[in-house]
């Protein structure tokens, strides 16, 4: 399933909620929590990390993995907590909206 | 903290650190995750580059050194861009250079934009001055102008030393706070004090820059004396070098407050106590916050009642604040139009150059195509490469900018010399500065937006795969060809109005150039001289004039002399206020502004300007007789038409002055321009109404110019005191006048039709070659089967001349359109002959077919084996 448009900074955020992660982790993490539904390229994964890094939403350091490799993890910041609670609201909003059009189904004629 | 985050990637460093970064980041993370995994990481890197926001920039200088790169292999396709651009840009800045100096140059003061001209308008004038009274009435009432500073030129005989000869020169009579008033502050010395304004105050005065530079070169001017009319003044400061004055053509050397015009003219009466003397001046400062709508409300509102209080002086006057454009549009709607062409003329040579360049890039396209569809086909956007084509667009037309200034410079120097010679000289300040960089690079961007999109657009929509298929250009080839034939089509009929347009000025000015003159110039020499100045009463003014009139006539080597207030052609022309008798004036006025002056008996044979009807001024017209006058033709039927002018009646200066007999008719002369329409000119004998300057004409029975030295010689043993100026032969004046000037207008317009006559053939020459080149086969195949050489030229002949045709045909339809806008803005000017046309039609053909003719004999001379092995 391709992602809603804007709707990864908000996966990336809430992913990095509960805990650090690097890269690929976090790719791997979104496409586990939804069931293998949201396949994340990570050729467009990583832009964004580099986007919200910049924005000063999430930080980055260098870690050692379980597997002892060492990798960039990102962490949620206090400003990406704050933004990841409006990113939410804004979505609840949005999923409610769509939800009043498409619901309920009519009636299909037979 | 965003934009510090961009800021920082800014310093190299740091880029260097986090380029380092990322690649050491996604190098672990393929190693935990696998290659495949990641998916393609060159893109993520370039797009995470690009959130870090600098990207463009790199992108931006990647396409420049790309551009130049790309440049650099093609030096004659530059070479062509450039120097035509530089032409049509050169050609653009120098007239906009010209433009400038005549009407748009702000006036050097400090915020020039909120300084206003107020001034008066009469049914009469549309731009009359104010009397000092007027003034003073207008500083105490108005609220919405802050600062209000009057002035009024003259001329002085100035001597910065007591031994030296005194020269005429120009000086501003200024308010106390003039200078104030408009922001300038003396560069040495200081401003005038408030006290200063007083007649009763000890004179002192400011010299402009030149003037101090030309007299003082090595010593401070604050506290020298300097006589000014004979009167001792002493300096007080020095304007900035920047300051010229805020008259256009007008280089001030000296300013000296108002209150000293009475001693410094010897006049009569105090003029700044005549509410009648309308001749200041007047420059307003808008007050803070006030809108000029609201101000010129607030003037018209203090004009009615000073006419109401003043009917006597104010009647019929309603009181205007301008911009200072507004007013050099007012001043001289001649130069007006003559701008508005010549800035017409090289826009239309702009116009060819782009469609000029446009080509060469369409051309250019074709060997691009391939390197366009591969850069297309790795993914590059279309936009992308827009943006590559447009920045080398933008090069070369950078480029042809700066070439252009030189061009542009040539063409000042060339208009640099437009002037007249006179004492003081004139001052056109055509001049290079940053405002013409400025219009050069505004002319060199908007020129590539016209040159570069189409070509830029049309190469990056081309259909890749065929072209890379082909190795052509990808578009299909007739509509490409198509445009281009358009274009060049465009160019010949825009160079055949540019053309037209130049031979009707040129014809129009040739027929007045060609008219002999109607006056003497052969054997005349004629000398300014100021008595009044060095405050001689008026009867020493006229014994000063019969003594030097006695002497001069019995001086060895003159066959005659006279006298006359002012010469034909010369640059400053007397003008008369009259009544004619029996006139009916339209509703409001009551009086007509000519141009006259008062000539002594002998004007009309030395100056040989005939009379046709009555007779000629005799030296029985004396003070003590009745009073005569001599009127031209154009005065009589202007003001008498279809009634005999001799024994009407002319009133002078008012309905209620005193009245002056027609007793002569004098054939209409040009007084002013040679280009001039008839205008109307009455004279006056001297003796009856004297002048307190006037110019003598000696005619010379050998070399005119021989006489100047023992006539300068003959003034000072009369009086030496008394300054000569514009001592010059007639022959002189009337050569800078009638051809001096024009002979650079000449050249100018000359050179902008030569210009655009070049780029339209190169447009051509280009077009046809290009299409030879694509049909070398087709020429082989012809050649192969049996076609003449002769055929072959035809052949390519052919299509150089339906191009020419058309555009001929265009240009015709453009220029008949165009043709009563160019007679409007010249009357008199636009002499549109079928000569022009036919003429103009025939060099295009001729040319154009030369120019083809160059690529036809290519075409026909190619080796049919060669020719068909190619591609």
């Amino acid at each position: 399933m391709e992602l809603l448009q804007g709707t990864l900074d908000m996966l990336v955020l809430r992913t990095l909620l509960h805990g650090p992660l690097h890269g690929y982790g976090i790719a791997a993490s979104i496409r586990g929590a939804s069931r293998e539904a949201l396949e994340i390229e990570f050729g467009s994964l990583y832009p964004a990390l580099k986007r919200l890094e910049a924005k000063g939403w999430i930080a980055a350091s260098w870690e050692t993995s379980e597997h002892h490799r060492r990798a960039r993890y990102y962490r949620l910041t206090p400003p990406g907590r704050k933004r990841l609670v409006e990113e939410r609201s804004r979505w609840a909003g949005f999923v409610n909206a769509v939800a009043l059009v498409m619901d309920p189904l009519p009636k299909a004629k037979t | 903290m965003m934009l510090w985050n961009r800021l920082k990637y800014l310093s190299p460093a740091r880029r260097r650190r986090q380029e380092r970064e990322m690649r050491e980041e996604l190098e672990s993370l393929a190693q935990i995750a696998g290659r495949r995994e990641l998916g393609n990481l060159t893109l993520a890197m370039e797009e995470a580059r690009a959130v870090w926001g600098w990207a463009w920039l790199d992108s931006i200088f990647a396409d420049i050194r790309y551009a130049f790169r790309t440049l650099a292999r093609q030096t004659s396709f530059v070479a062509v861009a450039v120097v035509s651009l530089a032409l049509a840009i050169g050609a653009n800045s120098a007239i906009f250079s010209f433009a400038d100096a005549l009407l748009l140059r702000p006036l050097p003061v400090s915020h020039p934009a909120d300084l206003y001209d107020v001034s008066y308008t009469t049914p009469d004038n549309a731009l009359e001055g104010m009397s000092f009274p007027d003034f003073r009435d207008l500083g105490e009432q108005s609220r919405s102008l802050s600062d209000l500073a009057a002035y009024r030129l003259t001329q002085v005989a100035a001597a910065s030393n007591p031994a030296a000869p005194a020269q005429i020169r120009f000086a501003v009579l200024v308010s106390s706070n003039f200078f104030h008033a408009i922001g300038v502050a003396p560069s040495a010395g200081r401003d005038f004090l408030p006290s200063e304004a007083s007649p009763a105050a000890a004179p002192v005065a400011i010299i402009g820059d030149a003037y101090r530079r030309q007299n003082y070169p090595d010593r401070s001017p604050i506290g020298a004396t300097l006589r000014l009319n004979g009167i001792v003044f002493t300096v007080a400061g020095v304007t900035p070098p920047s300051f010229t004055g805020l008259d256009r053509f007008v280089l001030p050397s000296i300013f000296i407050p108002l209150g000293m015009a009475q001693q410094l003219e010897g006049e009569p009466s105090d003029p700044l106590a005549d509410r009648g003397r309308h001749d200041l001046v007047v420059k307003g400062r808008l007050a803070a916050g006030v809108s000029p709508a609201s101000a010129q409300a607030e003037l018209a509102a203090i004009g009615a009642g000073l006419a109401r209080q003043y009917p006597e002086t104010n009647r019929n006057r309603r009181l205007a604040i301008r911009t200072e454009l507004a007013r050099r549009v007012r001043q001289s709607p001649r130069l007006v139009s003559l701008v508005r062409m010549l800035m017409g003329l090289v826009a239309l040579i702009l116009i060819i150059a782009c469609s000029n360049l446009a080509n060469l890039l369409l051309a250019r396209a074709r060997t691009r195509g391939r390197e366009i569809a591969i850069r297309l086909s790795i993914g590059a956007s279309r936009s992308r490469v827009v943006r590559q084509l447009m920045t080398e667009s933008l090069i070369v037309a950078l480029a042809g900018a700066a070439v252009g200034l030189f061009v542009a410079y040539g063409g000042i120097l060339l208009l640099g010399t437009l002037s007249v010679p006179s004492d003081p000289p004139s001052f056109l300040g055509v001049e290079m500065d940053w405002r013409i960089v400025g219009f050069s690079l505004l002319v060199a961007l908007g020129s590539c937006l016209c040159f570069g999109l189409i070509p830029a657009w049309h190469t990056a929509r081309a259909d890749f795969a065929s072209a890379l298929k082909s190795g052509g250009d990808g578009a299909s080839g007739k509509r490409r060809t198509l445009v281009r034939d358009l274009l060049v089509v465009a160019q010949i009929a825009l160079a055949m109005l540019v053309l037209i347009a130049a031979g009707m000025f040129l014809a129009g000015f040739r027929n007045m150039l060609v008219q002999p003159p109607d006056f003497r110039t052969d054997h005349v020499i004629s000398m300014d001289t100021a008595p009044a100045v060095v405050h001689h009463t008026p009867a020493r003014t006229r014994a000063f004039y019969r003594q030097l009139a006695d002497r001069v006539r019995v001086m060895p080597g003159v066959a005659g002399m006279a006298m006359a207030e002012s010469i034909p052609l010369s640059p400053s022309q007397s003008i008369l206020t009259v009544v004619p008798e029996g006139y009916q004036f339209p509703k409001g006025r009551e009086k007509a502004v000519v141009l006259g002056g008062s000539v002594d008996a002998g004007y009309f044979s030395t100056m040989n300007v005939a009379i046709v009807r009555g007779r000629a001024f005799t030296d029985a017209d004396r003070d003590t007789s009745r009073r005569v006058a001599i009127v031209n033709q154009q005065f009589a039927k202007t003001y008498w038409p279809n009634q005999d002018p001799i024994g009407k009646r002319i009133r002078l200066d008012s309905p209620t002055g005193p009245s002056a007999e027609v007793v002569g008719v004098a054939q209409t002369g040009h007084y002013l321009q040679v280009y001039e329409s008839p205008a109307p000119y009455v004279y006056l004998p001297y003796e009856q109404n004297p002048r307190p300057r006037m110019t003598l004409i000696a005619l010379a029975a050998g070399d005119a110019a021989s006489l100047a030295a023992p006539l300068r010689e003959m003034v000072r043993s009369i009086d030496g005191q008394v300054p000569v100026y514009n001592l010059r032969t007639v022959a002189t004046l009337y050569e800078s006048r009638a051809t001096g000037s024009w002979l650079q207008f000449f050249q100018m317009v000359g050179s902008m039709g030569f210009i655009g006559l070049v780029l339209a053939t190169t447009g051509l020459y280009g077009l046809i070659a290009y299409t030879v080149s694509r049909r070398v086969k087709e020429f082989g195949i012809r050649a192969a089967i049996g076609a003449r050489r002769r055929d072959v030229v035809w052949l390519v002949e052919r299509r150089g001349l339906t191009l020419a045709g058309a555009g001929i045909a265009a240009g015709a339809l453009l220029t008949a359109l165009a043709a009563p806008l160019l007679a409007a803005s010249f009357p008199g000017l636009g002499v549109s002959s079928a000569a022009v046309y036919i003429l103009v039609a025939l060099a295009l053909l001729a040319i154009s077919a030369a120019a083809s003719y160059v690529p036809a004999r290519r075409a026909a001379a190619l080796d049919p084996l060669r020719a068909l092995r190619t591609e």
